[in-house]
């Protein structure tokens, strides 16, 4: 239960404007931010996230402003960002450093609740067998999951993640899509999270935020969301098809053009999380 | 297709400060020859000065090829003989080294171990490998605490300068003489050996520790400030635990050199195996000398053994030479060389 607002939040660098009065507010809903590389989605999370201070404008969770990175935002890379040559319980379980002394982390005396959530973490992204496993033996889609893992292990109020699924194959993309959707919903958080993959985004999202050139260009729910918008978002790009493809690749090359229908599955999150 | 130019084969066009032709390739291709020829006149020089200064530092340590010639017969004279590095003996009737001198001087001088009424009483061999573990031990803390400092990515860009240059300050003097000024401290003997090994690691085992944080990704770090964590964690979690296993790796290679540069200090007084061969040079014992480097030659290469093992073990991803008993033990006069000299013999 959470709310994230941000007011006409600006960032620079040196000339390069890289979000411009960007402002919305999404309350315990799985939102996700669309838009071209170089948008500005990524620079929206590393301010939400505080590893980047904005250049004008207010972030707040709950009504309390955000200013540094703190222990209530969960934050997904693309590339993981984890510790490799350690195992996977072990980087799931620096999600609780904010609690421990320096002293006590380093000789790993967090308290039985933090080591229990580190694995009840773990279990959530199905990594419970692996846990003792090191991340550099893992798949991409495995050291994301850990990702996910640690994220939680901080209990976080707001989830953030930037590309999660970026540099994996559409197989791991939806697993890993979907226990991060499954461990949002069980933890009962708001999430935030960018995505290049426009099917991938629908078939998951509840909210979509669409960023263009650093300025937000729509802000929809599921049911508004149009194949028209994702155009204006991406210009006439052949090969974003909006959902399921009805038609096979030598039907469209004969008709001569993209299909632009937008069927949308329901059913999809009850699935992982049953 | 057009008739082909009749090549022009004069010297200055080979160097390419011929006429060049019209087209821009043609151009474009004495352009290159020019290049060419600048960089061989530049070549030419370099290896007519590296001669010089070959020459010169040949005419300075007064090489002499027929000091060579008439030497070489009393060098092989020493070689095989009583009281001589080979001894002549007998294995099985048939005539060979007598390895039996070798091990009655070991025994005598106690050079690997005795045992007294009970008691152990640790030779020669086992004073050199606690000089240089002792000496390990104790800088390891230093090097660990140098090490990190140092690295720009803790310690930001001025500040971290303080601790690279008392680094830099102790490699600048050799471990040997290190050892000649901790005299007055510890006496002549294994105690300041040691000392002078804590020194030498600290700085250059700190060193190796400040490269290797320089290598270190910023994904992690930036992973492990996103769960909120507090600066000295960052630190912990997000640095050196990306560098842990090359640390002991170089911990590992770092004992490894200091049996070979306790073995250096021994010769100047530092005790242990060192010691004993200088005391057998100077009474011209050349029998006894070569007992000393066989065990020498047994110590260096079962400790470069067992790290090369370990530095293999932790880096199994990566590629690191895996040398074996034979290899390790060939490698291992030339590495006491490297070390009893200056450093770092890889």
């Amino acid at each position: 239960m959470s709310t994230l607002k941000i007011e006409n939040l600006s960032k620079q660098y040196g000339d390069v404007t890289a979000l411009e009065d960007v402002s919305f507010e999404i309350e315990d809903e799985f939102a996700v931010l669309l838009g071209e590389s170089g948008a500005g989605k990524s620079t929206m999370l590393r301010c939400v996230n505080g590893l980047t201070e904005p250049t004008e404008g207010t972030i707040a969770l709950d009504g309390t402003e955000i200013s540094d990175s703190q222990t209530d935002v969960g934050m997904i890379f693309q590339q993981h960002n984890l510790v490799e040559g350690v195992s996977a319980y072990l980087n799931a379980l620096t999600g609780s450093l904010n609690r421990v002394s320096m002293l006590k982390s380093l000789f790993q005396w967090q308290s039985r609740e933090d080591k229990l959530r580190a694995l009840e973490a773990l279990e959530t992204v199905g990594l419970l067998e692996e846990s003792h496993q090191r991340v550099s033996q893992m798949s991409g889609g495995q050291q994301q999951r850990v990702g996910i893992a640690r994220a939680l292990v901080q209990d976080p109020r707001l989830l953030l993640a930037d590309e999660p699924v970026a540099s994996l194959d559409p197989s791991s993309a939806e697993t890993v899509m979907g226990y991060l959707r499954k461990a949002a919903a069980e933890h009962d958080v708001t999430a935030l999270v960018s995505l290049h993959q426009v099917n991938i985004a629908a078939y998951f999202g509840d909210r979509f935020i669409g960023l263009k050139d650093g300025e937000k260009l729509f802000d929809v729910r599921r049911d508004e969301l149009t194949p028209e918008l994702i155009d204006d978002l991406y210009g006439s790009v052949e090969t974003v098809g909006l959902a399921e493809q009805d038609e096979t690749v030598e039907e469209i090359l004969n008709n001569g053009k993209a299909p632009e229908t937008a069927s949308k599955p329901e059913a999809v999150t009850e699935e992982i999380e049953a | 297709m057009s008739t082909p130019r009749p090549e022009s084969k004069s010297i200055a066009t080979y160097f390419g400060y011929g006429e060049a032709g019209d087209s821009d390739a043609e151009q474009k291709l004495q352009d290159l020859k020019r290049r060419k020829t600048k960089r061989r006149l530049w070549t030419l020089a370099s290896v007519i000065g590296g001669g010089v200064l070959f020459y010169f530092s040949l005419v300075v340590i007064e090489f002499n090829l027929g000091m060579l010639y008439n030497q070489v017969p009393q060098f092989i004279d020493a070689l095989y003989g009583p009281n001589n590095y080979f001894p002549p003996g007998e294995l099985f009737g048939i005539p060979f080294i007598d390895l039996g001198a070798y091990w009655s001087f070991m025994m005598e001088e106690n050079l690997i171990l005795t045992i007294e009424g009970g008691r152990i009483v640790w030779g020669a061999m086992f004073v050199t490998l606690a000089v240089a573990f002792a000496g390990s031990v104790l800088g390891l803390p230093a090097a660990l605490l140098f090490g990190v400092m140092a690295s720009e990515r803790v310690i930001p860009y001025p500040f971290n300068f303080a601790f690279r240059a008392t680094m830099s300050l102790i490699r600048a003097i050799p471990g040997l003489v290190w050892f000649l000024i901790l005299i007055p401290l510890g006496g002549v003997g294994p105690f300041t050996a040691a000392l002078a090994i804590m020194i030498d690691t600290t700085g250059y085992l700190g060193r190796l520790f400040t490269d290797e944080l320089e290598e270190i990704e910023d994904g992690p770090i930036e992973g492990i400030r996103s769960t909120g964590a507090n600066r000295s964690q960052v630190v912990s979690f997000g640095m050196l635990s990306q560098v842990f296993r090359q640390f002991i790796a170089w911990i590992a290679f770092d004992l490894e050199h200091n049996v070979r540069a306790a073995i250096g200090l021994g010769l100047i007084g530092g005790g242990g195996l060192g010691l004993e061969l200088y005391v057998q040079r100077q009474t011209f014992h050349y029998t006894n000398m070569m007992a000393c480097i066989i065990l020498i030659f047994l110590l260096a290469g079962s400790v470069e053994l067992l790290s090369q093992r370990v530095r293999s073990y932790l880096r199994e991803e990566d590629d690191v030479e895996k040398s074996g008993v034979i290899e390790a033990l060939v490698n291992a006069p030339k590495n006491i060389l490297s070390s009893t000299m200056g450093r770092r013999g890889h």
